[in-house]
């Protein structure tokens, strides 16, 4: 299975407790519609897009996301999360081929 | 028809066009919106992995400065300098073409001027000068002195079967007029600065595009001969187009339509 | 538009358009769900009313440089306690072949109401936002999209 190429950004980059950050999670991915040909080949492209997205801050599922064919390319999820203590913000999402990945950012809270 | 007559016609259609861009363009909410999308760029990603690849072939940012001659420290402002004439190479060299002689250097097949690999690399590589002002010193020598002029002369030059010149859709006079609902760019640091903002992401490609790949899809869509990547020419154009956007704030990735 | 509703027409009548023509194949393109813009604020609101509110702010440009890529940003004015959180944030579209693009499913850890992403609209349409209250209540805001198609290669 590809690894996809994915980021996970913090704004602001320095936070403490209780802030309420601005999280935005970006992937590489097609989001075939299934309408698309390829250029060259003129095979019509299969539908791939990611069908869902969950944020978990330790363990715990803060966001749940489903999501259609409908997105743009490369698509761009920006969502607000409460840091409550050092830990693990998590990101996992699956395709409607069955293509599932994850990952992941240290959340360091200061002061 | 009489010469009054003609100016009366071309000046009633000029008017025309411009109210017809202005039901077409954008306000400033909407290029705001745009401007924020900066923040989340999907190019983020490629540039992030342009980092890894270089790290991968050469083990980072000191493998590079030692190659280009420079202390770690003086790497951004040197970026900032491209293109630039090296001793090593003989010629002017854009940053991919430098980047090819490092992988060569350090035994790797260097990836090509049109891949996508190549694209990471050097965005990652110019984003490395983020914050430094251009500063390409055209009379530094005269290879660049040289190479400049040609791209002056390149740009200014109309081609192809319509006779167009760069200069005919991006010069002073017709700047801000609306061509197929887009208005047409300044592209000097008087406006998008273009040396500043490319490589950037292209929303219409879905991908991490440079700033001569640019040139090549504009060149082919106004139906003139494409100058190949990598050549005098079209290093020479790039000179001659980062000279324009001096002294702007390098920003990379960029993020277009 | 006029051509994008010549080709909803080809797709309709795909059946007949493969059988006289073999060169029109490519009308058995598929887009991988087909919701109507009804029947996905159905599905959502299961029948009930969404009534318009001035703490729904939908963010969309009234003129988008290219369809591929609309930003779209929602925000609700929502104190994001346990008593009282948004439950949901969906996008529809009014006239993409799929309607939906995005359901958020939110929780009082989100801290604020906001979630923000990027479309494709396949050409001037409304977008909408379809918030589901931690009461029951549904609320909704809606804006026009105009596509521009243009501008240099």
């Amino acid at each position: 299975m590809a690894k996809r190429k994915s980021l996970i950004k913090i704004k602001p980059k320095k936070y403490k407790d209780g802030d309420i950050v601005k999280v935005s999670f970006m992937v590489m991915h097609p989001m075939e519609t299934g309408t698309r040909k390829d250029k060259k080949t003129k095979q019509v492209l299969p539908a791939k897009y990611i069908n869902n997205v969950k944020f978990a801050y330790n363990g715990k599922v803060i966001t749940t996301l489903n999501v259609w064919e409908t997105l743009s390319t490369n698509p761009v999820f920006t969502t607000y999360m409460k840091i409550n203590g050092k830990g693990n913000l998590t990101v996992n999402y699956t395709d409607n081929t069955g293509e599932a990945n994850e990952k992941s950012k240290k959340i360091k809270p200061k002061g | 028809m009489k010469p009054g007559i003609k100016i009366v016609l071309s000046l009633a259609l000029l008017s025309s066009l411009s109210f017809g861009g202005e039901s077409f363009a954008m306000s400033d909410a909407d290029r705001a919106m745009y401007t924020e999308m900066l923040e989340n760029n999907p190019a983020d990603i490629l540039v992030e992995s342009g980092n890894e690849l270089l790290e991968e072939l050469v083990g980072g940012d000191a493998a590079l400065a030692a190659f280009y001659k420079v202390t770690e420290d003086d790497l951004a402002k040197y970026i900032a300098g491209f293109p630039r004439y090296i001793e090593d190479f003989k010629q002017v060299v854009t940053i991919s073409q430098s980047l090819q002689g490092l992988m060569h250097k350090h035994g790797h097949k260097p990836f090509k001027l049109k891949s996508a690999k190549m694209f990471e690399l050097s965005s990652y590589v110019k984003s490395i000068a983020n914050g430094e002002n251009i500063n390409i010193d055209i009379n530094a020598n005269k290879h660049i002195k040289k190479s400049y002029a040609m791209g002056e002369n390149n740009y200014m030059t109309p081609r192809g079967g319509r006779g167009l010149a760069c200069n005919s859709c991006h010069s002073d006079a017709v700047i801000g007029t609306v061509l197929r609902t887009q208005p047409l760019p300044d592209l000097s640091s008087k406006g998008v600065a273009v040396a500043a903002t490319w490589p950037a992401y292209r929303m219409t490609k879905s991908s991490l595009r440079t700033l001569p790949r640019r040139f090549q899809g504009c060149m082919k869509n106004a139906l003139l001969k494409v100058i190949p990547l990598g050549s005098e020419e079209m290093v020479a154009l790039e000179v001659y187009l980062t000279h324009q956007a001096k002294g702007s704030e390098i920003a990379i990735p960029g993020l277009k339509r | 538009m006029k051509r994008r509703d010549f080709f909803k027409h080809l797709g309709s009548a795909a059946v007949v358009a493969a059988t006289v023509t073999p060169t029109m194949s490519f009308a058995a393109a598929k887009q991988a769900n087909t919701i109507s813009y009804k029947n996905a604020l159905d599905a959502i609101t299961g029948g009930k009313s969404a009534k318009t509110s001035k703490s729904v702010h939908l963010k969309v440009p009234e003129i988008a440089e290219n369809g591929a890529v609309v930003p779209v940003t929602i925000t609700v004015d929502s104190p994001m306690t346990d008593a009282d959180y948004v439950k949901a944030i969906h996008i529809l579209v009014s006239k993409n072949g799929n309607a939906r693009c995005l359901d958020a499913h939110l929780t009082p850890a989100n801290g604020k109401a906001m979630l923000a992403t990027r479309v494709k609209l396949n050409g001037t349409q409304d977008v909408s936002a379809v918030i589901a209250l931690s009461n029951g209540e549904f609320l909704i805001a809606t804006q026009g999209v105009k596509v521009t198609i243009g501008g240099c290669g």
